[in-house]
């Protein structure tokens, strides 16, 4: 599970085919309506792109913005209370164009929702309307986007739920959710979202309802799904082992920004940031003896912590909301003014201080076509 | 399961038979010396008599016991043997080889139990004109269960739609619908739905009378005649022409024409002979028995703008049809804020969300992914609220401002009882029929809607 231990096959990646990005986000701010308080900024200037083909796995705790970014692609914040301040969400369609999520009419993105970007939800228990079929929503969502006769849409139904290893599919489009297990009720989710055919896949930790077990076999199958597809998947999740085993790309995410961007095998070797840190020591590890575990806590207080990065003499400094800023902080006129994402490392983002430093860095915008060599994409492959 | 059995069978039983009870008797038509007149066809001829529930003998037949009670005092039974017809006395007076006279005067005796059979029309007694109360009973029936299905029916639509428009809307929106909803609550219900009855009322008499109409028709006519391209006619004018003396001029000649053509287009087809098409002379006639400008065209007003004929039979549907919209429009009120609170609890819900995610546009996911989530509650609702829409048809009826007599309902049958109770004698079978079948019938209903209720409760483990 552990990547730390493959710098040999680290540099034999691939690059994905088309060179363009399938989405990029751009400074994207939501916030929400807070009574009478001041409005709470879920997500504050968030920049990150996904290439076709490419898992990027969104890592953070909760309330850091993971699961906002991912609505807000296909635009499902309700506003009211919600609200997209600023930002752009740039979306190569199937056609080569390339549109902004944020700026098209409702009836553009009702199009593109289901057809070119998909999603699963976290919940698989409750994501199902219970009083139909299993088989009538996913016909229903078929028939949405796909101009097809009700028998053709039934055999595209049954062929989605053979994809993702459901036993018996014809007879099972019959049953209602309620007759499935969960692993069963997310395959159903994930042929419903996989029926269309889209290019991206918003995955909102679709394996924290499930066991262990059925975890590593919704993965393992949304893995081959993806390869079978060409489908990017933008992974949500706070599993970090999750994310060693199926992510690209890695997007650590706090208070609504990002505070560090990188291949998943570099960010593992070597994490830069504070935080992302503090999350990697806080995993037990096999073998490690000792009276108690490590806190994210203890990661970052340690003094000495915020002064590892390259540069760091000259006065860069992570991103940390709860300090207080450097004292050469430079704050730029405008909207998240104090923070700068920065290609630290070919290749590696992270979240800073935008001090004296850095004082005219442009914002960075994450950019990697990266994905992992075949062969460690399914290291243990349990058979579905 | 007892509920749903009786009340299956009261539905099948009032709604069955109002067509035959709201049909009208045939009477023979008889000629001056008593004798039956023949059609063309050599069949004996019947003229149309009044409806079936309003049929009796106001002297003969009132306030008759049920058939089968035993404590009738010689007076009745004798009024009894009469209302049995004459063809049925005749053929028991010849098989008990005795006169018809003393079948009449039977009141005890084997010849009294052979008449006794055909008191079927008495089986829950008679009212104070002479009119069945089993016949009255059922379609009292019918037209209660009617309007308590119809007005449920209706405010189950209204709730409905109201109160998911409310809750998806969401906001201000919602905030304002509900505010509404409140207000309506704080009513009287009673005070909306006399207020609803009263006013729809008034625009039925006005769109068969038309008097307003007439009334417009006249005023504007005058003043379209006394008025010059300089200066339009004042109120007072128009009053002041109207009666000034009559004398009849070249425009006064044309609205007579135009009034006698629209009464002889209307003519056309129902008189026997064609009337004979008017000319000026005709209008040269008519125009001669004028005193003031009014008269003339008042009477030419009623000539273009006559009353509608509307058949006694499709006013009462009316009737029906008013307290009906009236009760339906008032009742809605608990259904749109259950149905409310049950739509906010479901939009939360991640199936919502995955649909709304799926690309589903708005009216789809109302349709296909709440509705079908809000049938236990609607059904739950709509059968609970049956009841209650019968109790208030019966209440306003009671109270006389439901349905009207002479047409029965179980409220009105029940207000006629009451006045009948006296303590020299109580004619007790006019109150207590009615409200034994309105009480059961009530009793099914909400037996009914309670089992439904648990049926779609899943809280409550089934048995």
């Amino acid at each position: 599970m552990n990547t730390d231990t493959q710098p040999d096959t680290a540099n034999q990646g691939s690059m994905a085919s088309t060179d363009k990005p399938l989405m990029r986000i751009t400074d994207l701010a939501v916030s929400f309506d807070n009574g009478k308080g001041p409005r709470i900024q879920a997500v504050d200037g968030v920049r990150l792109s996904v290439y076709p083909g490419q898992t990027l796995a969104v890592v953070g705790e909760s309330g850091c913005g993971k699961s906002v970014t991912a609505l807000s692609t296909l635009r499902l914040i309700p506003t009211p209370p919600g609200r997209y301040d600023r930002g752009t969400i740039d979306f190569r369609l199937g056609d080569g164009r390339v549109v902004d999520l944020l700026d098209i009419d409702d009836g553009a993105i009702r199009r593109i929702r289901g057809n070119d970007i998909a999603m699963i939800f976290q919940e698989p228990m409750t994501s199902l309307n219970p009083v139909f079929s299993v088989g009538d929503q996913i016909i229903e969502a078929i028939e949405l986007h796909q101009n097809v006769r009700r028998a053709e849409a039934r055999s595209i139904a049954v062929t989605a739920m053979a994809d993702v290893g459901i036993p018996e599919p014809a007879s099972r489009l019959r049953a209602y959710p309620h007759q499935f297990s969960g692993g069963m009720r997310q395959r159903v989710m994930i042929a419903m979202a996989l029926a269309c055919k889209p290019r991206l896949l918003l995955a909102d930790e679709p394996s924290t309802a499930l066991d262990v077990t059925i975890q590593a076999q919704i993965l393992e199958l949304l893995a081959g799904l993806k390869a079978a597809h060409d489908m990017a998947i933008m992974l949500i999740t706070h599993d970090l082992g999750v994310v060693a085993q199926n992510a690209d790309i890695v997007c650590v995410m706090y208070a609504g920004r990002v505070v560090e961007y990188a291949r998943v095998d570099h960010l593992f070797a070597h994490p830069m940031h504070p935080y992302t840190r503090g999350l990697l020591e806080c995993i037990p590890r096999l073998g490690d003896r000792g009276d108690r575990l490590v806190t994210i806590n203890e990661t970052i207080d340690r003094p000495g912590e915020f002064e590892q990065l390259p540069g760091a003499r000259d006065g860069v400094r992570p991103w940390w909301p709860w300090h207080d800023p450097p004292p050469d902080l430079v704050r730029r006129d405008e909207p998240a003014g104090d923070y700068a994402l920065v290609e630290i490392r070919t290749g590696h983002w992270v979240g800073l201080w935008r001090t004296a430093a850095l004082a005219d860095a442009a914002q960075g915008l994450p950019d990697l076509a990266w994905t992992r060599p075949e062969s460690t994409a399914h290291s243990q492959g349990a058979q579905t | 399961m007892v509920g749903m059995v009786f009340l299956a069978l009261m539905l099948l039983v009032c709604l069955g038979s109002l067509p035959w009870t709201t049909s009208r008797t045939l009477v023979p038509v008889l000629d001056q010396d008593g004798q039956q007149v023949l059609d063309t066809r050599g069949q004996p001829a019947f003229s149309r008599g009044p409806f079936k529930f309003n049929q009796g003998d106001p002297e003969a037949t009132a306030r008759l016991s049920p058939g089968w009670w035993p404590w009738k005092d010689r007076e009745e039974k004798l009024r009894l043997n009469r209302a049995v017809d004459a063809q049925t006395v005749q053929q028991i007076a010849d098989e008990h080889e005795a006169s018809t006279a003393d079948v009449l005067g039977a009141i005890e005796g084997p010849m009294h139990h052979d008449l006794k059979r055909h008191w079927p029309r008495f089986l829950l007694g008679t009212d104070t004109l002479g009119r069945s109360l089993a016949v009255r009973c059922l379609t009292g029936g019918g037209i209660s269960l009617t309007i308590g299905l119809a007005a449920a029916l209706l405010s189950v639509f209204i709730g409905t739609v109201y109160g998911s428009l409310a809750a998806y809307a969401g906001g201000k929106v919602d905030a304002v619908m509900m505010r509404i909803v409140d207000i309506l609550f704080g009513l009287p219900y009673i005070l909306l739905v006399v207020l609803l009855a009263v006013a729809s009322d008034a625009v039925l008499d006005e769109h068969i009378s038309r008097e307003k109409t007439r009334y417009r028709w006249v005023q504007s006519t005058a003043a379209s005649l006394i008025s010059s391209p300089q200066r339009s006619a004042t109120r007072d004018d128009v009053r002041a022409f109207l009666s000034l003396q009559f004398e009849p001029s070249a425009r006064f000649q044309e609205l007579a024409l135009d009034a006698l053509t629209a009464e002889w287009e209307r003519d056309k087809g129902q008189r026997e002979e064609t009337p004979r098409r008017p000319v000026g002379a005709d209008a040269d006639t008519w125009l001669s028995d004028f005193e003031t400008n009014r008269e003339m065209l008042a009477a030419a007003a009623s000539l273009t703008y006559p009353p509608r004929k509307i058949s006694e039979g499709r006013r009462t549907t009316y009737d029906v049809l008013v307290l009906l919209l009236a009760i339906g429009g008032v009742s809605w009120l608990t259904m749109a804020r259950v149905i409310r609170g049950q739509v906010l609890s479901l939009k939360a819900q991640p199936f919502m969300e995955a649909a709304r995610a799926m690309g589903a546009p708005v009216h789809r996911q109302l349709l296909r992914h709440l509705l079908p989530n809000l049938v236990g509650p609607i059904v739950v609702y709509a059968t609970l609220s049956v009841p209650q829409a019968i109790l208030q048809e019966s209440f306003l009826s009671f109270l006389g401002i439901g349905v009207k007599p002479p047409l029965p309902s179980w409220g009105n049958l029940a207000a006629e009882g009451l006045a009948e109770l006296n303590p020299y004698k109580s004619h007790w079978w006019m109150l207590l029929f009615p409200c034994v079948l309105l009480a059961t019938t009530l009793l099914a209903l909400n037996f009914v809607g309670e089992g439904l209720r648990e049926a779609f409760d899943p809280k409550r483990a089934r048995r």
